[in-house]
């Protein structure tokens, strides 16, 4: 729509003057409204190549960014998606392995250092060392134990919270559903009734004619053509009566369709906000339960549960315990930054996959972006150019209009009508500049 | 006796300036000098302006994400543009929310300034090339000022200077069909073009593919829309000559006055 607004414009701008406007100083310009075309006046500007240039690289650029590309199918589409979701379980998969072994890896070191640091302080030998590693060997076992046994109740937890909120969620779905079943039901009943209510109405209205019709068809003496005439109009009387009731009908069954169509929508948008509560509240639970859990190894344990760290028997002395820490913190610290360094590679991995994603979808953000950006910069420069043009033609306009003694001039008009036109005046000017 | 002849000069005069007067384009008497403009730019400018711009970019960005997820896997192009329809709707809506009171106080103080200086009409700056009156500063004086502009009593005074709504013209079937034909064919140059650009191998390649995507359009151009562009300008330019008009901007560079002959246009062109 625009499009014609602007061609329309643009072109009523561009038109030449009709033969009627002045073309020559008149004495009757005095006082008078003048106009220009200002997109002639532009083309004549020493400057007008340099903005075609640039008009030229905008319209190339939009050809190489703007529109969807060579267009793949959705079979196409699904295909590479399925590739793309593929290599990116087996880059997950892999992290997750090598953290998994880089955990196991620290928790070894870290154990053979605390298991070294506290046979060295023992300074029971071999043997010292040999009962130290069992005391840790068991305190690991027990750690081991207690782990599984809090996992397995937290798992049991999870599932019965799961269980009750998909419970919940079934019960509220089946109640909404009545609910807007019982809506429905309503107004239809209601319909029926009206209808029924509406045929007994037409049935009252018309039994007097019905009735005066039937009593003449009753008549034995009434010949043929009368009768014909008198039961073509009880037809349709009956005619009437049953367009007047489909009509009603139809009415109601449209009525009906779009209420329901409003029930069923509303019942969904409610469904899914309190299906949607419900499961944030069953998250938040779950979280806290899990929380709740850490919390209590935690403090059974006497160390950190989670975070690669090696498991540290109790009744230590407090500054064995200290050191031990430090220990722990080190190798916490070392596992940590090589474990962000894989995950960075992973970040990178899934951000590569994440943009070819983009891209069978025909939304390359980078590529858009790069444009967009230099398709600005070029709008800029052009306007720029543009404005700078149109002010050294608006003083040449000017010089014109006060040799004719107008007073005001416009640019941009639609149609030229009693405005006295100085566009030929200004572009003889204006062409004076090239000289 | 000399009296009486004075007399009857007088009355005969007065007679020819009504007469002049009655036959002449009431609008032709208007001086050119009632014409106004404003720096739209400056206004643009002040703090509410600036606050409100400001408060529609931030829901904009926060509408952009949202838009980016739920475009997420969304092949269907008709799904794509009911979705993108959606969010032009809501921002549109945001946008009516927030400058909608703004541009009803810039409105009112327009027209109060225009009625206090005589003005028929007021026009965007960027069409005036010369003369005129600028009320941009008393606009803003209005604007900055405490509590709200008050209206005009007076509905504006008839003015030389006339507009049309070129959406309303350009609404018309004849025109709409024109222009999505045109459309259509602009949207199909463009996917050739694209396709071709691709396999273009070196920049003489690519400026002749540029070169013949531009002259299929204006070739098409030419075609269709050149004949019904004639057939409007001289619609609009007949009625504004029957008006009395001087001449005739679009609605979009008027911001204040003028005479609307829209009605009488889209009538002419039917």
């Amino acid at each position: 729509m625009a499009g014609v607004a602007c061609l329309t414009l643009a072109a009523c701008a561009h038109q030449t003057a009709p033969a009627s406007s002045f073309a020559t100083p008149l004495p009757g310009d005095d006082g008078h409204v003048g106009y220009v075309r200002m997109e002639e006046l532009v083309k004549v500007h020493p400057l007008y190549a340099q903005l075609a240039h640039l008009d030229e690289d905008l319209q190339a650029l939009q050809l190489k960014s703007v529109g969807p590309g060579i267009a793949q199918n959705g079979a196409d589409i699904a295909a590479a998606e399925r590739r793309l979701q593929h290599e990116l379980d087996v880059a997950a998969e892999r992290t997750k392995k090598a953290l998994g072994d880089k955990q196991q890896e620290y928790m070894k070191r870290e154990q053979a250092a605390i298991d070294a640091a506290i046979g060295a302080t023992a300074g029971a030998g071999r043997g010292g060392a040999g009962i130290v590693a069992g005391v840790a060997a068991n305190a690991r076992t027990q750690a081991q134990t207690a782990a599984e046994l809090a996992q397995k109740n937290f798992d049991a937890y999870r599932r019965q919270v799961a269980d009750q909120s998909n419970a919940a969620a079934r019960s509220l779905q089946r109640s909404l559903a009545e609910r807007a079943a019982r809506t429905y039901r309503a107004k239809a009943e209601y319909l029926a009734k009206s209808e029924a209510d509406f045929a007994l109405s037409q049935e009252t209205d018309d039994a007097a004619e019905r009735l005066s019709l039937r009593t003449k068809l009753s008549n034995l003496a009434l010949d043929d053509d009368s009768r014909a005439d008198v039961k073509k109009q009880l037809d349709a009387l009956d005619q009437k009566e049953a367009d007047a009731i489909a009509a009603m009908k139809n009415r109601d069954a449209q009525t009906l369709a779009d209420l329901q169509k409003s029930v069923h929508d509303s019942t969904q948008a409610e469904l899914n906000a309190e299906v949607a509560q419900l499961r944030k509240r069953t998250i938040a639970k779950i979280d806290a339960r899990e929380l709740e859990t850490r919390r209590q190894l935690v403090a059974q344990l006497g160390v950190p549960a989670l975070g690669g760290g090696a498991s540290l028997p109790n009744g230590i002395a407090p500054d064995m315990r200290t050191r031990l820490q430090a220990l722990h913190k080190q190798y916490q610290q070392q596992f940590n930054a090589d474990a962000s360094r894989t995950i960075a590679q992973f970040q990178k991995t899934r951000s590569d996959l994440t943009r070819r994603f983009q891209r069978i979808a025909g939304i390359d953000a980078d590529a858009q972006a790069g444009a967009n950006k230099e398709m600005n910069a070029l709008q800029k420069q052009r306007g720029d150019l543009y404005n700078e043009m149109v002010a050294q033609i608006g003083r040449e306009v000017k010089l014109v209009a006060q040799k004719r003694g107008i007073n005001v001039v416009v640019s941009d008009v639609v149609a030229p009508a009693g405005g006295v036109d100085l566009t030929a005046d200004a572009e003889k000017d204006i062409e004076s500049l090239h000289e | 006796m000399r009296i009486t002849t004075s007399k009857r000069l007088v009355v005969a005069l007065a007679a020819i300036f009504i007469g002049l007067a009655a036959f002449a384009p009431a609008t032709l008497a208007a001086d050119v000098t009632d014409i106004g403009f404003v720096d739209q730019a400056a206004l643009a400018s002040i703090p509410p302006f600036t606050s409100a711009n400001r408060q529609l970019a931030s829901y904009k960005a926060t509408l952009d994400r949202q838009f980016a997820h739920e475009m997420k896997g969304v092949h269907d192009p008709n799904v794509q543009a009911r979705i993108a329809q959606e969010f032009q709707n809501k921002l549109a809506e945001r946008q009516r929310q927030v400058f909608g009171p703004l541009f009803q106080r810039a409105q009112v103080a327009i027209a109060s300034v225009a009625s206090s200086k005589n003005l028929s009409v007021i026009v965007d700056k960027r069409i005036m090339i010369y003369g005129g009156q600028d009320v941009t500063a008393s606009v803003l004086d209005l604007l900055s000022g405490p509590g709200d502009p008050i209206p005009p009593v007076n509905t504006p005074p008839p003015s030389s200077v006339g507009y049309v709504d070129q959406s309303q013209i350009d609404a018309i079937p004849k025109l709409k069909a024109a222009n999505d034909d045109f459309q259509k064919y602009q949207a199909d140059q463009q996917a050739q073009a694209q396709t071709k650009l691709k396999a273009a191998k070196s920049d003489a390649d690519r400026q002749a593919i540029l070169k013949d995507y531009q002259s299929a359009l204006a070739d098409k151009q030419k075609q269709e829309i050149a004949p019904l562009v004639d057939q409007t300008r001289s619609a609009i330019a007949d009625i504004a000559k029957k008006r009395g008009l001087l001449l005739v901007i679009d609605r979009s560079n008027l911001i204040y006055g003028g005479t609307d002959i829209t009605n009488d246009v889209t009538s002419a062109l039917k």
